[in-house]
């Protein structure tokens, strides 16, 4: 297939990868130019504009940190809507709003082109490996014609319906579950360390347990019990900036949420400490500042 | 089992749990004696060699260990302190096993005394359910006097798959199991936000589910309490409502005790409520799903 992808940053590099070694005709463009370059070596197009990518390409891929940049990609002067053939799909892979979903649906739906979402589950070296979970909504004609890239990029598919705010809806909410997951975490440590009790031997008896297997409890329950929060995996700002997401979704859709609530609420006061640049396991050590542990 | 190694146990409390956990600690080969208030529920222990006590006190003569294993603070206080009681009845020296989910409180008390009887008092409630105490598959979480914790361990390998040490006070290992029942009401309570959202967007809840269950929450508390949800299977009670609100009640009150605020806690016990005030108390405490749907206009 003639594929574009916008936004080489950790997980594109990964993915794009995938596509050209999985022999498709691939043009790449990101703003920094720099990490286009070990594209050029590998065969692919380096285009030199949104624009440029655009040209006969069946299947744009944009994957960008935040709603604002692919608004401007997509809807910008020269950006995908205006740039992409009538036909042509835009599969938006980054963690977005369900306002900008809408929006670029409906501007896709007038220029005669297809929106596509399909956000993705796991970290850059799963994306190298083209093992990420995806979820991918759209009309199904639209779908079908994306199947040969999604089987490269990701292990799992899970179809989410044919809206492509349904994806968006999946991906928050599976982050307002481990959201709500790392404050609860946070709670139990506290509740047990005012006791005399280690974090160690709690940490134990849930990963050994009721929670064994769940990366969310193993990996950040761990980054608690040894206060590691400097190294970061994601940091309390980006935790944040999906938090406004999931509840701009739930505000939109009438759902109150009180546990993702109070999730926010630990995220804004470590931020107020100075945590935000740590990683968000360290809502632990917010909320231990709140039970007078720290 | 050589007569050195052959423990003198009296066991209390022969509910759905308590049977499973007793039958091990018989089969295992220990001098075992039993006693509970309706004395049919010991029939089939009996029938397998155990001895049934005709009350507490005699169920304390002559044992080295007492386990409880009763519903609530009240029936360990009952079988504690009254008339014939353990604390009159166990000789000075000797073990007194709780095995129940009880309040810190009400086993910081207890502990204290203990002490002034002269006997030494193990916390070591179960995790697990009576198909997996049948079987010796539940974990254990003990704490107290290391001494005392070391004498139950014969009997903490024959019931328990796994024993987590929590320290050498009985409350650590209080404060351990609710702490770890606090950690999967939450995750249910999240687990019911998510769903909602997710509804309201026209998404398919067995899809969400996969998408949690084959990622970041691979773990038993997600697929058992996401399944229910999903079938919304309500009326298989494993663990109600009601009984979850008295597991949070002592939760919240070790909390306030040892001045540490969970909001998490709080909203989950207020979805509690509010499913009990729209009488799902006798339902699975998966319910809170329904509950949370409700609050969102899906129901």
């Amino acid at each position: 297939m003639r594929v574009g992808f916008i936004g080489l940053g950790r997980m594109g590099k990964g993915m794009a990868h995938r596509l050209l070694s999985g022999g498709h005709d691939l043009a790449v463009y990101d703003v920094a130019t720099q990490a286009t370059i070990e594209f050029a070596k590998g065969g692919a197009h380096v285009a030199s504009s949104v624009e440029d990518l655009c040209k006969d390409r069946e299947v744009v891929i944009s994957m960008l940190a935040e709603d604002s940049a692919v608004n401007d990609v997509a809807l910008g002067r020269g950006g995908l809507c205006a740039s992409l053939p009538a036909g042509a799909i835009h599969i938006a892979s980054g963690t977005y709003g369900i306002a900008t979903i809408r929006a670029l649906e409906s501007a896709h739906a007038k220029a005669k082109q297809t929106l596509v979402a399909v956000p993705v589950l796991g970290r850059p070296d799963l994306a190298a490996s083209g093992q990420l979970g995806l979820v991918p909504a759209g009309p199904k004609e639209a779908l079908d014609r994306c199947e040969p890239l999604l089987k490269l990029m990701g292990r799992r598919v899970f179809y989410a319906g044919t809206k492509p705010e349904a994806a968006s809806a999946i991906k928050l909410a599976n982050n307002a579950v481990l959201g709500c997951a790392i404050t609860a975490l946070g709670e139990g440590f506290s509740l047990v360390r005012k006791y005399g009790v280690e974090a160690k031997v709690l940490y134990e008896v849930l990963t050994e347990g009721l929670f064994a297997g769940a990366p969310a409890y193993v990996g950040y329950g761990k980054t608690m019990v040894d206060e590691s929060y400097h190294k970061v995996g994601s940091p309390i700002t980006i935790g944040m900036k999906d938090a406004v997401l999931i509840a701009g979704a739930a505000n939109l859709a009438r759902v109150p949420m009180p546990s993702h609530d109070v999730y926010i609420e630990r995220l804004l006061g470590a931020i107020a400490h100075g945590d935000g640049d740590l990683d968000q396991a360290a809502l632990a050590k917010e909320q231990s500042r709140a039970s007078g542990l720290e | 089992m050589s007569d050195a190694t052959r423990l003198r146990v009296g066991f209390i409390g022969l509910g759905r749990m308590g049977q499973g956990m007793a039958n091990r600690i018989l089969e295992a080969g220990h001098d075992l004696v039993i006693f509970n208030r309706t004395p049919e529920k010991a029939a089939e222990l009996v029938k397998k060699g155990a001895v049934l006590a005709p009350s507490v006190s005699a169920a304390c003569q002559g044992r080295e260990i007492v386990i409880t294993m009763v519903t609530d603070d009240a029936a360990l206080r009952e079988v504690y302190l009254g008339a014939g009681g353990i604390r009159e009845s166990l000789s000075p020296g000797e073990i007194h096993l709780a095995m129940g989910t009880h309040a810190v409180g009400e086993i910081q008390k207890l502990a204290t005394a203990h002490t002034e009887a002269k006997q030494i008092l193990v916390a070591a409630p179960v995790l697990g359910r009576p198909d997996m105490a049948a079987i010796g598959q539940v974990s254990i979480v003990a704490g107290g006097a290391p001494q005392a914790v070391k004498k139950c361990d014969p009997l903490f390998q024959v019931m328990a798959r796994r024993t987590f040490q929590c320290g050498d006070k009985p409350e650590h290992a209080s404060i351990t199991k609710l702490a770890n029942n606090f950690m999967l009401g939450c995750a249910i309570g999240s687990m019911a936000e998510g769903f909602s959202l997710v509804r309201k967007y026209g998404v398919i809840p067995q899809v969400f589910y996969e998408v949690m269950t084959e990622g970041l929450f691979a773990a038993a508390a997600y697929k058992v309490y996401g399944k229910i949800m999903v079938d919304e299977a309500y009326d298989k009670v494993g663990f109600t409502t009601l009984l979850g609100l008295k597991d949070f009640g002592l939760i919240m009150a070790a909390a306030e005790s040892a001045r540490v605020p969970l909001p998490s806690g709080n909203a989950f016990r207020d979805r509690l409520l509010s499913a009990i005030a729209h009488d799902d108390g006798n339902k699975d405490w998966a319910v809170v799903g329904r509950e949370q749907a409700r609050a969102s206009g899906l129901e």
